[in-house]
């Protein structure tokens, strides 16, 4: 009888544990549905490794390529300057700013009629001609912006007679013509007083010039046609 | 024999019972472990049933039988993962072999008694 009591005993206890397991392992694979094996968690667990060292390797990237970008922006910080000083240059050399500096400013004028001058006074005007020998001559002597009773002489400015006026840009000028040019005086009338030059040339031709260097002179900018 | 029966019925449901109810839940590293286990276990106990059928019952043979197929189906499925072969396989299948002739036993036994 004891035999049989402790069979029934052992079965129950098996059954018992049999239950449990089961419905342990029910719950187990219940709570996750879509359960993860083993392979497939190394499997990922190999990629998150490989995504690691790949996001490592980006990370790199960025900061090589952030050093280029800032590179190629304190370069282009340069090329911006040097195009922004090229510009200044170009504009002024166009004639499109307003110069100021030392130089030297010369005044034309028609010889005075009344005083029984050499010349007939009905005959005598300055020509464009002399008006363009004198630009021509500072030119030579350096200037750098040169303007004819404010008009400022640029690439297509003409100089020439629309009698009984001269036309500069345009634009009808009268004696005195006084001829504004920046640039270092002292070359600047050296230029014109040389000895047998151009201003002797035209005080021959009875036309008074008066020459005076300045330290500061303002040639004022194209304003267009 | 009924009475074994019932006692083992009712022992199951209380054992599912319990096992539903206990707080703790096992790690999902060992689900595959105790779900080899478990079908070793259920050999076991359809071997005993096969057994008591045969009146061959020894309780002695059927608690070992019990205890020591788990823990080696475990055991093995632990050391297979270990040395990298899925030795669980081979588990599964000897059990799950073991499993259907025991049921085919337990069936025709049945059948033959209510002929008779």
């Amino acid at each position: 009888m004891t035999g049989k009591t402790t069979g029934y005993v052992s079965i129950m206890l098996v059954a018992l544990i049999l239950g449990m397991m089961l419905a342990v392992q029910f719950r187990v694979v219940n709570r996750a549905p879509a359960g993860i094996s083993t392979d497939r968690a190394q499997e990922v667990v190999d990629e998150l490794k490989q995504i690691d060292r790949e996001r490592e390797s980006l990370h790199k990237e960025i900061s090589d390529l952030n050093y280029k970008l800032e590179q190629v922006n304190q370069g282009k910080n340069e090329a911006i300057l040097a195009l922004k000083s090229e510009l200044e240059k170009t504009r002024m050399s166009a004639g499109l700013l307003t110069v100021t500096g030392p130089g030297l400013e010369v005044v034309l004028d028609n010889p005075d009629k009344g005083e029984g001058s050499r010349l007939s006074p009905g005959v005598f005007i300055i020509y464009a001609e002399d008006l363009l020998k004198v630009v021509n001559e500072l030119w030579g002597g350096g200037a750098e912006a040169i303007s004819i009773n404010s008009q400022r002489i640029v690439a297509t400015t003409e100089i020439r007679l629309a009698a009984p006026f001269i036309n500069i840009n345009t634009k009808r000028v009268v004696p005195p013509y006084q001829v504004l040019a920046i640039g270092d005086p002292d070359t600047l009338a050296n230029a014109l007083e040389l000895p047998g030059g151009l201003g002797e040339y035209l005080r021959d031709l009875g036309i008074e010039i008066t020459v005076e260097k300045h330290q500061e002179l303002t040639v004022p900018a194209f304003t267009g046609n | 024999m009924w009475m074994g029966i019932l006692l083992a019925v009712l022992g199951l449901g209380a054992g599912i019972v319990i096992g539903f109810n206990i707080p703790m839940v096992l790690p999902q590293d060992y689900a595959k472990y105790m779900s080899v286990a478990a079908l070793a276990a259920l050999d076991s106990v359809f071997g005993g049933i096969r057994a008591a059928m045969e009146e061959k019952f020894n309780h002695g043979i059927f608690v070992s039988g019990f205890f020591s197929n788990a823990l080696l189906a475990a055991g093995l499925t632990f050391i297979g993962d270990r040395l990298g072969i899925d030795l669980y396989l081979a588990a599964v299948v000897a059990f799950g072999v073991r499993l259907f002739q025991n049921l085919a036993i337990i069936r025709r036994y049945i059948l033959k008694h209510k002929i008779k």
